[in-house]
């Protein structure tokens, strides 16, 4: 019973980090059709950003986890404004690929500028002990990463319906042009969904770096691939998709880790990823997705 | 051509669409002028080149057939294909596994499964088989991939070449793992790289021209016509797909037959983000471009990587700056991207352009 | 109030638009009339701006906007209901009213707009917690106009409010329109439904193949059999 129940928190607190980087994703998405190869780089400067700050010298969690957010949604409107803006209205394949690029110059840019290895930041290990509750051990970092997503989900969500510039970027997922028509800045609505983006993405860097004690160039890389597995499973463009596919590809990977014996534990991500194409050729437009088909009439 | 008489040219009704031995002779030759900018390189550094340059060149080979691959599905259907060197890795690991002689097999691979320890095949033969493989999870792969949308399409090439990866890497009994794979036969040299090239650009454009590569490049652009039409952009991608994946496992054979030694890292990220960027760079709508991104990155690339390894300018010793031709790469690909995503050639063959050339100067 | 000067819209080798002069006055209401593809649309999107013109000048209130950026052209107070009402069809009819008052700064006029159009369209109100994209198309084209109305605009292009509309709802649709004249409202109206459509028009500009063919008062307009028999519908 025991071992279940710390599978369980396992699985939801992976799923947790998963629905956070794959709701940053699906934000942009939802309103540009924007695949943002770079989210993982967001997660990588915010990283970066708080092993800089504790070498020159800060020693406090929380302006640590203050500074991981805020630089995080800095950087990823500022990569919106010089990388992407220029092209904004080009199709969907320029977009993945500039973005592809500018991943690896981010990536590139750490190895050239830090250092290629990884380094420890240990600023953040305070968030990551154990709790003892009665006969119960759990990991507080976990229980952390629960409370923490499930708030800020409902943050967004609250944001999304009760905002102005919330329901201007809901709307803009649809028809962007008849926003401008309100009145509503074009680039107001997407730098506000890229710093959206960036604030989950900083969030999820917090508790990468919490676990992990290190940061390296290719820390967000593989996480958002892993991501965008999990958007496409949910039904690409939606938010609540990309949720839900992220707590999946949680349990998924849990669930490989439980079954695997130990020899095969390499095996875990390619299996992982078998079991997502499965689910796709199951269910091409994902769990939440709606088959579109050409010529729908828009409802 | 304007889109809808491409899509009208492209209509599958039989003889009468004007696919007779004209187009496919122009085609033909379209592909051989395309292809003679590498002959002519080939035969440079062949004739005149050291041996360091052979061998850089041989790289360099492997890289074009690589692009002209990628070309053949990305430039065709324009969804982005980030998975290709998954089908490289098995090509180059296929003929590793198929061909190395059975000495060098007992000391890397005494308890390959399948009785494969105890398998030494001709090195044609390894690679036809090889090629196999690859025909049949391209086959796999492109079923599922070519039912997706672009966007979908493009993360299952990445999870697929992720699956790949994690297999070479995992699979110890058969792949070594993370340690290289030696003793392969080095049974390819320059020219028998310059011909697989050539051939390679050849049937690229020749698919490219066909009747297929019309009707897939129509309904990329616009699907509903293309649908209306009865054109079956499905089946179309399943076959771009499989020949993409065909030639990238090609590519990964000679590979594996010049170099003797391959590990799993070699068919992973970097390959991708570079033969990406040659494609970009070179023009995605293209087999020139395919042509033109390899020739211009891989000269600009040398030149990076040498002052990246820590050169000496004017007495001064520069550090080593790792990453800085990763930042090139990157730099090239969004710049492209922003300002000329058509990439240096554009729309236009070479053929094409030089036939424009002596009609302008003709008038 | 609006002057347009040889306005020219391609899109690529196609001219919709060519060489456009028209003016609407304050208060008044203008009629663009003419046929499918006759361009009315295409200078609805250059006029604000989201299209952009090859050639000519847009004046509007006294200013030059033609290098104005949409958004700032709204807020000036020129705005326009689209062809085929693009309501946000994933919104609540509430929401779609809040966001054609985004650029508002007094909650309580809002509030008493939003209220307005409630009463005057009982059916929205009805529906204001239902998701745009299930009304019927009229209660669209009502939830459309009644939004761009929330922006309290100074003058109104509407285009084709007719499009796709069963003859009793057109009706009632430009009823409003007549009613909003009667207010005070400027309206550029673009139709290819000529007899509603000229029900309150002071004057009528008849487009087509991108071109002017006709400006002057609806009553003339009757006397042009020509232009009415190859131009306009009904």
């Amino acid at each position: 019973m025991d071992y279940a129940l710390q599978q369980l928190l396992n699985a939801l607190a992976f799923g947790a980090e998963y629905s956070l980087v794959a709701l940053g994703l699906a934000v942009v998405f939802s309103i540009m059709g924007l695949v943002n190869f770079a989210h993982g780089e967001i997660i990588g400067v915010s990283a970066y950003s708080v092993f800089l700050a504790a070498a020159l010298g800060l020693t406090s969690p929380i302006v640590a986890v203050l500074l991981a957010v805020a630089a995080a949604a800095l950087a990823a409107v500022t990569f919106e404004r010089v990388a992407f803006r220029p092209v904004r209205y080009a199709p969907t394949t320029t977009g993945l690929l500039t973005a592809f690029g500018v991943s690896i110059v981010v990536q590139n840019l750490f190895m050239l500028l830090i250092s290629p290895k990884p380094q420890s930041v240990s600023i953040l290990n305070g968030l990551n002990q154990m709790w003892f509750f009665g006969p119960f051990a759990v990991s507080s970092l976990q229980v952390m990463e629960l409370v923490v997503s499930g708030l800020t989900i409902l943050a967004l969500v609250l944001f999304l319906n009760k905002s102005t510039l919330g329901l201007a970027i809901r709307a803009a997922s649809r028809d962007f042009a008849t926003v401008r028509l309100m009145g509503i800045r074009a680039n107001r609505v997407i730098a506000t969904a890229f710093a959206i983006s960036g604030a989950l993405a900083g969030i999820a860097a917090v508790f990468i770096l919490a676990r992990r004690g290190s940061v390296s160039p290719d820390l967000g890389f593989g996480l958002v691939l892993k991501a965008f597995v999990a958007c496409v499973i949910g039904g690409f463009g939606s938010l609540a998709g990309a949720a839900a596919g992220g707590m999946l590809l949680g349990f998924i990977e849990v669930g490989l880790l439980v079954a695997l014996p130990q020899e095969y534990g390499g095996f875990k991500d390619a299996l992982t990823y078998v079991i997502i194409v499965a689910l796709l050729v199951y269910r091409p437009e994902g769990l939440l997705g709606q088959r579109v088909e050409l010529g729908d009439k828009e409802i | 051509m304007s889109e809808n008489a491409e899509i009208i040219a492209a209509r599958p009704s039989g003889a009468a669409t004007g696919v007779g031995n004209g187009r496919f002779g122009r085609s033909l030759v379209g592909g051989l002028v395309t292809a003679l900018p590498v002959v002519v390189i080939g035969f440079a550094i062949l004739a005149f080149a050291p041996a360091y340059y052979t061998h850089l060149a041989l790289a360099a080979f492997v890289n074009l057939i690589v692009v002209v691959g990628l070309q053949v599905f990305m430039g065709n259907s324009n969804i982005a294909n980030l998975g290709h060197s998954a089908f490289v890795g098995i090509g180059a690991y296929g003929v590793a596994v198929l061909s190395t002689p059975l000495a060098m097999k007992q000391l890397s691979i005494p308890n390959a499964p399948f009785g494969l320890a105890l398998v030494e095949l001709n090195p044609l033969v390894a690679a036809l088989l090889a090629l196999c493989v690859v025909a049949i999870i391209a086959a796999i792969s492109g079923k599922i991939i070519s039912r997706l949308s672009g966007v979908a399409a493009t993360i299952v090439s990445l999870a697929l070449l992720i699956i790949v990866h994690s297999v070479f890497l995992n699979w110890t009994d058969l792949f070594k793992g993370n340690q290289a794979f030696f003793g392969i036969p080095k049974v390819i040299n320059l020219p028998a790289m310059l011909v697989a090239s050539v051939v390679v650009i050849v049937i690229a454009r020749l698919f490219k021209d066909s009747r297929w590569g019309l009707q897939l490049r129509a309904s990329a652009q616009s699907p509903q016509a293309a649908a209306a039409f009865g054109i079956d952009a499905r089946r179309l991608r399943l076959v771009a797909w499989v020949l993409s994946a065909l030639i990238c496992g090609l590519a990964g054979v000679l590979f594996a037959y010049f170099a003797g030694t391959i590990s799993p890292k070699l068919f992973y990220f970097q390959q991708i983000f570079m033969t990406l960027a040659m494609l970009i760079l070179g023009g995605m709508a293209t087999v020139t471009g395919a042509v033109t991104g390899v020739i211009v990155l891989s000269i600009g690339l040398e030149f990076i990587r040498s002052i990246e390894s820590g050169v000496t300018i004017a007495g001064i010793q520069l550090p080593q700056l790792l990453g800085l031709s990763g930042v090139a790469l990157g730099v090239v690909i969004v710049l492209c991207m922003a300002f000329r995503p058509g990439g240096i050639s554009g729309r236009l063959e070479l053929d094409e352009q030089l036939s424009r050339l002596f009609r302008r100067n003709a008038r | 109030m609006l002057t347009v000067e040889n306005l020219s819209v391609r899109y690529g080798a196609v001219a919709a638009v060519r060489d456009l002069s028209l003016e609407i006055g304050r208060g008044e209401l203008v009629a663009l009339l003419g046929p499918n593809g006759a361009g009315k649309s295409s200078t609805i999107n250059a006029l604000t701006g989201l299209v952009t013109p090859t050639a000519g000048r847009i004046i509007f209130d006294g200013k030059d906007i033609s290098r104005t950026r949409t958004e700032d052209r709204i807020r000036g107070g020129l705005t326009s209901t689209p062809e085929g009402r693009h309501i946000f069809a994933n919104l609540t009819v509430g929401e779609n009213l809040r966001l054609g008052a985004a650029t508002r700064r007094d909650p309580k006029g809002v509030r008493a707009d939003t209220d307005r159009f409630l009463t005057l369209f009982p059916v929205l109100s009805e529906r204001y917690t239902q998701a745009a994209g299930t009304l019927s198309g009229g209660e669209q084209q009502m939830l459309a106009i009644s939004r761009s109305l929330m922006s309290r605009p100074k003058l109104l292009l509407l285009d084709e409010p007719s499009l796709g509309l069963a003859p009793r709802i057109v009706a009632q649709i430009f009823d409003f329109i007549g009613q909003l004249k009667t207010e005070g409202l400027t309206l550029l109206v673009v139709e290819q439904n000529a007899t509603q459509a000229l029900r309150f028009a002071d004057r009528v500009y008849v487009v087509s193949s991108g071109a002017l063919r006709y400006d002057g008062p609806p009553a003339k307009l009757a006397d042009e059999h020509g232009l009415l028999n190859l131009y306009l519908g009904g």
